[in-house]
């Protein structure tokens, strides 16, 4: 059984059809890219996969279980955890603390705990913490636990994104344009981390990624969509010689 | 020891406040300030959590502490002393010193119940329309309240100074002084705690970026469901214990022009400023009070150099014209507050050495 399975998904937008009859199936320890033009729908995919959109058609079945009607909090709870084409990092809260508050839906303390601070309470902010800084140490920012993430220069705030994404134990990880805005250096860092991750943890990772560099080094399997369809699937090699999928990027010059 | 020398300092502060005011030390208008200064405090910092820490924009608070204030007086001339409303009281009157805090308790949680009203629509709405909904939920209130005839409808409603008074026979203290200080602690460590819990960062979470919360596995409606409840509880607290230390309620007392001192409060110390906010509730308590001086003695300076008509008064009616200048004033010049949202230890690190809250 994969782990996820998306079928027949499609979603509108008012009069846009921004996903048309999207297909996948991800397995257990995978590593695959979704790529495509700007505007083909690629993020719209990963909202919809992590249940911030509710889809038109279609279902997405994550772990065996359909995830229609769930909130995105119960869907990443389910293991699912994603980051952000344009960051979304909680920025007046250390970094520690971002990391802290990915983790609070295994808090299973409430609120009389923290107002008690009870037993319960001191015992799993301390997992917590530990958790976090292990993260941390892993994602190489122990440097910067106590700074705000706004006062940290962009490719560190993407790591962190990815670290707080890691910090939840997921056993899916969505990453949508992880290397956007990232100079060399930081691309090649970042596709250590990742790869580290994805041998470490055993997890599956898919990614939307515009950097070639990036896709062509990691992932096993790619999926191409152009105004919401799926052009083509196949091995990056095979991709990258897919008419289809020049066309697509590089416009059709029949006019 | 040195770490807790603050907690310390506030302890033999307030029992040094209590034994002064035991001894006589204050004259009665002294220690209604005194118990204000408290009372606004637990009003503004319970403000904060909604508009500070949650980014939120309520501006309806006074209609909590109105549930609070009727609540809690409703429930005290019940239980400890006989009225035409009630009959009997439920309880010896001998024991309201040892069960007014269930009373406080009661009135909170019942506050807490009707900050549902702007719980659930804050769901689906945020800023501007959620003010507008927290404006009603403010009027809702207390057109309820005055139009419950058997609680004195507009009239308002009294007899609290009886159970005060069976108080002050058990034991000759001030009390009303200790609730109000017990009352401003308890809010005080309850807010300092939830914020610094893992659990309480999700309120702030859901200002910073609310999506990116619910994502990462924030449940943000809950969490809107607790900061609304937890902060109209508190204002629940607030108004109990101003209506016992007036001895009278009058739901018009609650209307938004009250909101709004919680709003001038709040967005003077800082928005999720603990100790901002506490300052500013201090800071604004003393300032408002002394307009009760300041306003006469401008109209008799300004009458004795003619240079206001004799039959035109400064009254006390312009606290209403000062109160709202200073938050527009706030807004055009310091728009975060006199502290942002740093806390004290952070604006002077050398503080840290003698604080150590838990």
């Amino acid at each position: 059984m994969p782990l996820l399975e998306i079928l027949g998904l499609t979603q509108r937008f008012g009069g846009l059809q921004a996903l048309t009859n999207f297909t996948a199936a991800l397995e257990e320890h995978d590593l695959v890219g979704l790529i495509g033009p700007n505007g083909a729908g690629k993020t719209t995919v990963f909202n919809l996969v992590s249940g911030f959109y509710t889809p038109t058609e279609g279902a997405i079945v994550f772990n065996g279980r359909p995830t229609r009607g769930l909130r995105p909090h119960q869907v990443a709870g389910m293991g699912m955890a994603r980051t952000f084409q344009n960051i979304r990092l909680w920025n007046d809260m250390t970094v520690l603390d971002n990391i802290r508050l990915a983790q609070s839906h295994w808090l299973g303390y409430g609120l009389w705990d923290a107002v008690w601070r009870s037993r319960r309470y001191l015992r799993t902010e301390k997992s917590v913490e530990k958790k976090s800084r292990e993260v941390l140490e892993i994602m190489s920012l122990t440097d910067y636990v106590e700074e705000l993430p706004k006062n940290l220069p962009y490719g560190l705030q993407r790591r962190v994104e990815l670290a707080r994404a890691l910090s939840t134990s997921p056993r899916l990880l969505l990453l949508d344009e992880p290397a956007a805005g990232l100079n060399s250096a930081d691309v090649d860092g970042l596709i250590k981390h990742i790869r580290w991750i994805y041998d470490q943890f055993h997890i599956c990772i898919w990614m939307i990624e515009h950097q070639m560099k990036v896709v062509m080094s990691l992932c096993q399997r790619l999926a191409v969509i152009d105004f919401g369809r799926t052009i083509a699937t196949g091995t990056p090699a095979e991709i990258q010689a897919n008419p289809a999928v020049i066309n697509a990027y590089l416009g059709d010059d029949t006019l | 020891m040195q770490r807790r020398a603050i907690n310390l300092f506030f302890l033999i502060a307030a029992a040094g406040l209590v034994l002064a005011t035991k001894e006589g030390f204050f004259d009665q208008y002294i220690l209604t300030v005194f118990m204000f200064m408290g009372i606004n405090i637990i009003f503004a910092t319970s403000l904060n959590l909604v508009n500070g820490y949650m980014g939120e924009f309520s501006c309806g608070h006074a209609g909590f502490m109105c549930v609070g204030a009727y609540v809690g007086s409703l429930l005290s001339v019940a239980f400890f002393s006989s009225s035409k409303l009630f009959g009997d009281p439920l309880f010896p009157p001998e024991l309201a010193p040892v069960l007014f805090p269930l009373v406080l308790l009661l009135a909170s949680l019942a506050a807490a119940m009707f900050g549902l009203i702007v719980a659930l629509p804050s769901f689906h709405t945020r800023d501007d329309y959620l003010a507008i909904i927290t404006i009603a939920a403010n009027y809702i209130i207390i057109s309820i309240v005055e139009n419950i005839d058997a609680i004195g409808g507009p009239r308002g409603f009294s007899g609290m100074k009886r159970v005060i008074n069976s108080m002050t026979d058990v034991a000759d203290l001030p009390w009303m002084l200790i609730w109000v200080l017990l009352g401003a602690f308890v809010c005080i460590t309850f807010l300092y705690r939830l914020m610094t819990s893992t659990y309480g960062k999700g309120i702030s979470a859901v200002c910073q970026n609310e999506v990116a919360a619910e994502i990462m596995g924030v449940n943000t409606n809950k969490v809107k469901i607790i900061a609304f409840m937890v902060s109209s509880g508190l204002a629940g607290l607030s108004g109990a214990l101003y209506a016992h230390v007036y001895g009278y309620v009058n739901a018009q007392a609650f209307n938004i022009l009250k909101s709004t001192e919680g709003l001038v409060m709040v967005y003077l110390g800082g928005m999720g400023s603990l100790s901002g906010v506490v300052l500013a509730a201090i800071a604004f308590t003393l300032m408002v009070e002394s307009l009760r001086f300041i306003i006469p003695a401008v109209n008799d300076l300004l009458h004795a150099g003619g240079l206001l008509p004799a039959a035109f008064e400064l009254s006390q009616i312009w606290k209403w014209v000062i109160i709202p200048l200073i938050l527009i004033l706030l807004m055009q010049f310091r728009p975060e507050g006199l502290l942002g949202n740093k806390e004290l230890t952070h604006v002077f690190p050398r503080l840290k050495r003698w604080v150590s809250f838990k």
